[in-house]
């Protein structure tokens, strides 16, 4: 079985006896429970063909809608979501995937998670901490298991490094920790180039301590950077790095990304024209397995709101619509796309009565 | 609890520039008993501040701050990290701390009395 609890989706997870096995403690909790809402419109508890005919109400009467999220859906709903966006003119918004972008338009260079296992020798951290949130990454690729050319693991072959604002859990297995100040994430970039360079930085950083990591990127016969798509850096910053670091070295790069299908829906939306509503003039929003009042506060949401979500949110109590869904690769099958971008078949683990996503977006679609 | 206005515009500040970071074990809250939990809250409102910071605002670990940002005011606990970070806070990724902007923010943290407020209540109230 397939867990859909992070972009890692593990495929050697089992179900037995009503535990979860081989599981790491996100994954566990994401396959075993369940914050069910019930389907509602302005509030009140309703039937689900009265939900989805509420947001078909408020679909079929948006000028400006727009639709959030979209990483946390099968690739199957992703595909429905975009149509039903194309025929209402409606924008998507998916966020973190400025990383992804740079790797589909082929401005850095990357690689499978199984390379990274098979080959990396110099593994950097960029303000990330998997052990928070791909919590099998550094024992499935990135760090502990031996592979092809690395046969002797962690202890002779590889070298984690960390470059974060803060020391994290996964800084604590690091042989170099590096501590980024908030704000200042491109100093630390320019001073790391100019240590590619062998010249001595102009920069409020360690200098010594600078040059030594870019000796130790220098090195590397296959580097990764496995990087945080919420990191703070400058996208621009970011492929300035890439290019400097593959004059001198061979650097591949990851993103962390925080939806288990983001990846995905990155892929899906790449080249495409999008109407680019703001989300503050937007009369209509969709948020589509995303808790957008998680991070923006209620007040700058001035259109009507949908959630469709297995879960209960901070969005679907103040929402004017909400359909629950089955979780995808929990309750319902589909497919997916992993973190580095390979496709995943994701198999039903439970049965259930919940309807999909993909289902629910079909109905809108074809109802619209 | 009212807020005891005289004491709270009396009580030390501190600058701070403000860095959210993942927990694996809130996470796991959110997941097992939702957004809306004790559990959830007792792990997402929090901030880690350095041992030097918590002695300027005259507090201790595991009392309770107000964090103000542009007119946003978040109250949460306070906690003393191990390693030293004078100037920097640290929050798990929240309401509580999403609140407050776009990372990295800078704010003011001083002593509050007042009760650390369930979501419903911090998004209601937030803007000051
Ligand atoms: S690392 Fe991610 S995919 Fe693997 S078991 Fe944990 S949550 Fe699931």
């Amino acid at each position: 079985m397939v867990c859909t609890g992070c972009a890692l989706l593990c495929e050697d997870v089992e179900k037995y006896d009503g535990e979860v096995r081989d599981a790491c403690r996100i994954g566990t909790a994401h396959i075993r429970n369940r914050q069910q809402i019930n389907p509602m419109v302005d509030r009140k508890v309703v039937d689900m063909d009265s939900a989805i005919k509420g947001a078909l109400d408020i679909l079929s009467h948006a000028k400006r809608p727009v639709f959030v999220g979209f990483g946390n859906s099968i690739t199957e709903t992703q595909q429905t979501g975009i149509r039903l966006a194309e025929k209402i003119d409606a924008s998507i918004k998916t966020f973190h995937t400025g990383i992804i972008e740079n790797i589909l338009n082929n401005r850095v260079k990357t690689c499978t998670l199984s390379d990274v296992r098979d080959y990396a020798d110099v593994i950097v951290f960029w303000e990330c901490d998997p052990m928070n949130t791909h919590p099998r990454l550094l024992s499935k690729y990135a760090y502990y298991p031996r592979g092809e050319k690395r046969q002797h693991g962690w202890e002779e072959d590889r070298i984690a490094i960390t470059i974060d604002l803060r020391y994290s859990h996964t800084a604590s297995i690091c042989r170099e920790v590096h501590k980024i100040h908030p704000g200042l994430d491109a100093d630390f970039i320019d001073a790391l180039i100019d240590g590619l360079h062998n010249k001595v930085p102009k920069t409020t950083y360690d200098k010594k301590q600078i040059l030594k990591l870019a000796g130790t990127l220098k090195k590397a016969e296959f580097g990764v950077i496995f990087a945080g798509t919420g990191m703070t850096t400058p996208q621009d910053a970011i492929i300035r790095l890439m290019d400097e670091l593959n004059e001198v070295s061979n650097f591949h790069i990851l993103p962390m990304t925080p939806g288990y299908n983001l990846r995905s829906i990155a892929a899906q939306l790449h080249g495409r024209a999008d109407s680019g509503i703001d989300m503050h003039e937007a009369d209509c929003v969709l948020c589509l397995g995303f808790d957008l009042l998680n991070s923006l506060p209620v007040h700058e949401i001035n259109g009507k709101m949908i959630v469709i979500d297995p879960n209960d949110t901070i969005s679907s109590r103040y929402a004017d619509v909400v359909i629950p869904c089955a979780a995808g690769g929990v309750d319902c099958a589909g497919s997916a796309v992993r973190m580095d971008g390979v496709e995943v078949d994701l198999p039903r683990i439970m049965e259930s009565e919940r309807i999909s996503d993909a289902s629910i977006m079909n109905q809108l679609l074809e109802a619209m | 609890m009212r807020l005891q206005f005289e004491e709270f515009l009396a009580a030390p500040e501190c600058k701070i520039m403000i860095v959210t970071y993942p927990d694996i074990f809130q996470i796991e809250a959110k997941l097992k008993y939702g957004k809306f939990s004790r559990e959830y809250q007792d792990l997402s409102a929090i901030i880690m501040l350095d041992s030097g910071d918590l002695k300027k605002i005259g507090i201790k670990d595991g009392d309770t701050v107000a964090i103000k940002s542009e007119g946003v005011n978040v109250v949460v606990t306070a906690k003393e990290s191990e390693e030293e970070h004078p100037g920097i806070g640290y929050m798990p990724e929240s309401v509580w701390s999403n609140i407050l902007g776009v990372y990295p923010v800078s704010a003011t943290v001083s002593r509050s009395q007042q009760e650390i407020p369930a979501i419903d209540e911090l998004l209601s109230r937030s803007v000051s």
